[in-house]
């Protein structure tokens, strides 16, 4: 009996003890604790650039999905035939810098969506601290660019979300405690601003992959607009129940009450 | 960034007390300890059960004493393992209250009441326990009998509401709803409101499924070692039989887990893009491919299990030269799905690979080619069986031979559909891939159900080619039902560091902070070092329970073919 013991002993520790090994052979990542950046007025590129990376490479989790070439494009190595991202962050959108455009899909990722990938990045204004998003953009800058980014450009204090590159409100597009664009009540912007045309198309603009909006208003009234936009899930419209889940749950809280009444009424009057 | 200020504000306040500290292992490894193996053996209480019950009424329908005898023999291996699970959760209450006394309080501020609805249906499910097993030969016939299993219902009814209620707290940790802020009250928080969270149901009904999986596995354990350490043929015959019901609940259980785990996967996502991105492709993302390890190991050992057990079934002679292709197949798809596919790199290991992907075993790695394996391997294991179960018998129905000629026909189609949804999801958009795996689960359950249905009307009147050899089975056999069991339970101890993990420095995931010197996700290798640790312990401890239940209580076994009417089975002591 003693020798059927031991083998049962035998059998019970070397498998645990196999499944550990492999477990301990394997890369080892460790989930950390964000830590605070703290960068003085007179930062240099350099560190800024060197800080960046670390966030980049770490806490930030943007290794999870850029760099695997198929949730979203590559920023360090070329991305079909563009160069990295520093060297193409100042061509992606019309009348935007690299700073500002690399701000935006930082703070607003969804109002420009490159082609050929899902909404699907975090706003990172949310996770990271300032320091730590401009640390990241000159870090982007430099892969293929020049870094612009100053010291000047990082809040003396937390601040909103919304807190352009610009310094003037104009530019980051972003949705904070003051909603998208800033706050403003105009249905385009909101629009432009949340990105809804990177999945909808309304008056021959935008994507196919949701349903068009051309003509939203003789399905849905502005309470169910109302109510699509604060619970995407309450309702799917037919033959779209595949892609049920893939419309972000924050809209409603990223837009002001004056601004989700403006868009409910701009869509629903689109018969 | 007003959280940045609300966090601040919190990690202020945390300087009060809010983490006490445990000798040597530290406060994480001390609460990780005592929730984890509290948890494994809160399966197995909650598991047995549900085909005891089961097995009582197979008893009671089938007029076989062998399953009555057999459903109590689960009972009675819970009811010593029930003070178990009562002590490691009192131990893991304790060091909640003492090693991080302000999360504690924020709990119990939320859940107070259910808390105390908890622990008074942990009385009525005490006591209908102990009325279930004490009662067993006291209302063994007749009318009472029906009340006997009533309250092996209620049983379970008690204790998949337990569950239920605890479910509610760990998932409110990981799924709070959104309303819900760093500085909201908790006093203010509505209790149903936190408790029915986005991943509350699907918790409830993944942890349902697995209980069955994991009880399944550790009676299957038990039943070997009492084979091993048997002294008789009868005896043998006995636990060969039980290891082989054991094995057979929890693999059937198994093929159906997957499909609660993908919901579960689904509802994380739709909560929070970013906490599934880091659950699947972020610092977790090694963890999937130990994960598909141990699902290899799950499967080849339980078809090895099926292809010794065909050993003592007259007959199966016929069907053993195709174990070989059986093989095959689940090697091949164990090693696709073992397939690593978007591994979190930084740009020097991009670059030493040279691109984002490796060139040959990144087509391999994506989900088209994991869920072809996967389901494929299902439908071999199920092949398995099916083979097993036929093995000695010859089927007398003049429709016999048509009936085969569909059943592959089944097989080859569901085999169809599964390879060409899998090659068609290379050419398609994520989104639509997504959907692709619907119909191949389909596919795959439907000819299980269909093929099934007609086996059991095929095999009416079946000549039979011998009884099964109860008992005839070689040692390694019960090794390898060892072996299930030990992975069994390392692989739900890995799933609860994923689930556990992916709120990474969160108590309550962007609600409440974690501020210890703990707050870091520790990486794969410190996990498996607890997981193993906790396997050992609960082992151990199972070992111990059962050990003590047997000096109390004689074997209950009866010889097959000894069906007595009158409860006057042979009862053998050891």
């Amino acid at each position: 009996m003693w020798a059927t013991n031991l083998k049962v002993v035998g059998i019970v520790l070397g498998t645990l003890a196999l499944y550990t090994l492999i477990a301990n052979k394997i890369p080892q990542v460790q989930s950390e604790v964000p830590q605070t950046l703290t960068l003085g007025a007179n930062v240099t590129p350099e560190q800024l650039v060197a800080a960046g990376e670390k966030v980049f490479n770490g806490i930030g989790g943007c290794t999870t999905c850029h760099g695997l070439g198929t949730r979203a494009p590559n920023l360090l190595t070329d991305e079909k035939g563009t160069g990295p991202i520093g060297a193409r962050c100042g061509k992606r959108e019309p009348a935007k810098s690299c700073k500002q455009y690399l701000y935006e899909s930082l703070d607003n990722p969804t109002a420009f969506v490159v082609p050929g990938y899902q909404p699907i990045m975090p706003v990172m204004t949310k996770q990271l601290s300032p320091p730590q998003v401009w640390s990241v953009i000159a870090f982007l800058e430099s892969e293929g660019g020049t870094v612009d980014v100053t010291a000047s450009d990082i809040p003396a204090t937390p601040s909103t979300s919304t807190t352009s590159p610009t310094g003037s409100g104009g530019g980051g597009g972003g949705a904070g405690s003051g909603g998208f664009a800033g706050g403003s009540t105009d249905p385009k912007a909101i629009i432009a601003a949340a990105g809804c045309l990177a999945c909808h198309k309304l008056d021959g603009q935008g994507q196919v992959i949701a349903p068009d909006l051309t003509h939203v208003g003789s399905r849905r009234d502005a309470e169910s607009i109302r109510k699509k936009i604060l619970d995407p899930a309450s309702s799917i419209a037919k033959g779209y129940e595949k892609l049920a889940g893939i419309m972000p749950k924050t809209f409603g809280t990223m837009m002001n009450a004056a601004q989700l009444e403006a868009l409910a009424q701009y869509l629903a009057a689109h018969k | 960034m007003t959280e940045h200020w609300s966090l601040a504000l919190q990690v202020a306040a945390d300087t009060t007390r809010a983490y006490g500290e445990f000798p040597l292992i530290g406060a994480r490894a001390a609460v990780w300890i005592a929730a984890e193996v509290h948890l494994m053996f809160a399966a197995f209480v909650l598991g047995v059960p549900m085909f005891a019950v089961v097995a009582e009424a197979i008893g009671i329908f089938g007029k076989d004493p062998r399953y009555d005898r057999l459903a109590k023999e689960f009972t009675r291996l819970l009811l010593v393992a029930y003070s178990a699970t009562a002590i490691w959760g009192a131990v893991l209450v304790f060091f909640l209250a003492t090693l991080y006394p302000k999360f504690w309080a924020y709990l119990t501020a939320v859940f107070g009441p259910s808390m105390w609805a908890y622990a008074a249906l942990f009385f009525c499910e005490s006591f209908t326990l102990y009325l279930y097993y004490y009662g067993w030969d006291r209302w063994k016939y007749g009318g009472p009998k029906w009340g006997h299993w009533g309250l092996g219902l209620l049983l379970n009814l008690w204790g998949t509401i337990v569950m239920f209620i605890a479910n509610s707290w760990l998932t409110y940790m990981m799924t709070p709803p959104r309303d819900i802020t760093p500085t909201t009250d908790p006093a203010t928080i509505k209790l149903w409101h936190a408790i029915a969270n986005a991943t509350w149901m699907p918790i409830n009904v993944h942890r349902l499924i697995a209980n069955v999986v994991f009880g399944g596995a550790i009676v299957a354990a038990y039943a070997s070692y009492r084979f091993l350490a048997a002294k008789t043929d009868e005896e043998r015959a006995h636990y060969d039989w039980m290891g082989y019901v054991g094995n057979f609940i929890a693999i059937s259980a198994l093929i159906v887990l997957p499909f609660a785990g993908y919901w579960l996967g689904r509802e994380i996502y739709q909560y929070d893009q970013s906490m599934g991105i880091t659950m699947m492709g972020g610092f977790m993302s090694w963890l999937w491919v130990i994960q598909a390890f141990l699902i290899a190991v799950l499967f080849l050992t339980g078809n090895y299990y099926l292809w010794i057990g065909m050993g003592r079934i007259p007959g199966a002679e016929r069907f053993q030269p195709y174990t070989k292709y059986l093989l095959l197949v689940l090697v091949i798809g164990a090693i696709v799905w073992g397939t690593p596919h978007t591994m979190i790199a930084d740009s020097k290991e991009l670059a030493a690979m040279g691109g984002s992907h490796h060139p040959l075993l990144g087509a391999l790695g994506v989900m088209s080619a994991k869920n072809t394996a996967v389901n494929l391997m299902i439908l071999t294991t199920f092949l398995s069986f099916l083979l097993y179960r036929r093995a000695n018998t010859r089927p007398v129905v003049p429709w016999a031979k048509s009936g085969t000629i569909i059943q592959g026909a089944m097989f080859a189609l569901a085999a169809g559909v599964v390879l060409f949804y899998g090659i068609r999801g290379y050419f398609v958009e994520a989104i639509v891939r997504i959907g692709f795996s619907v119909y191949q689960v389909l596919a795959v359950l439907g000819c299980i159900v269909f093929v099934t249905v007609i086996d059991v009307l095929m095999a009416r009147g079946a000549q039979s080619l011998g009884a099964i050899q109860w008992g005839k089975m070689p040692p390694r056999s019960q090794y390898a039902l060892f072996i299930l069991a030990v992975t069994f339970t390392w692989l739900m101890g890995l799933m609860g560091f994923a689930r556990s993990g992916i709120r990474q420095y969160w108590h309550v995931w962007q609600v409440v902070q974690d501020t210890s010197k703990y707050a870091a996700t520790p990486a794969l290798g410190y996990a498996s070092k607890m997981i193993s640790l906790c396997v050992l312990i609960f082992l151990t401890l199972v070992a111990f329970v059962f050990w003590l239940g047997g000096l109390a209580e004689k074997s209950t076994f009866v010889a097959p073919g000894d069906h007595e009417g009158a409860g006057g089975g042979r009862h053998v002591g050891h």
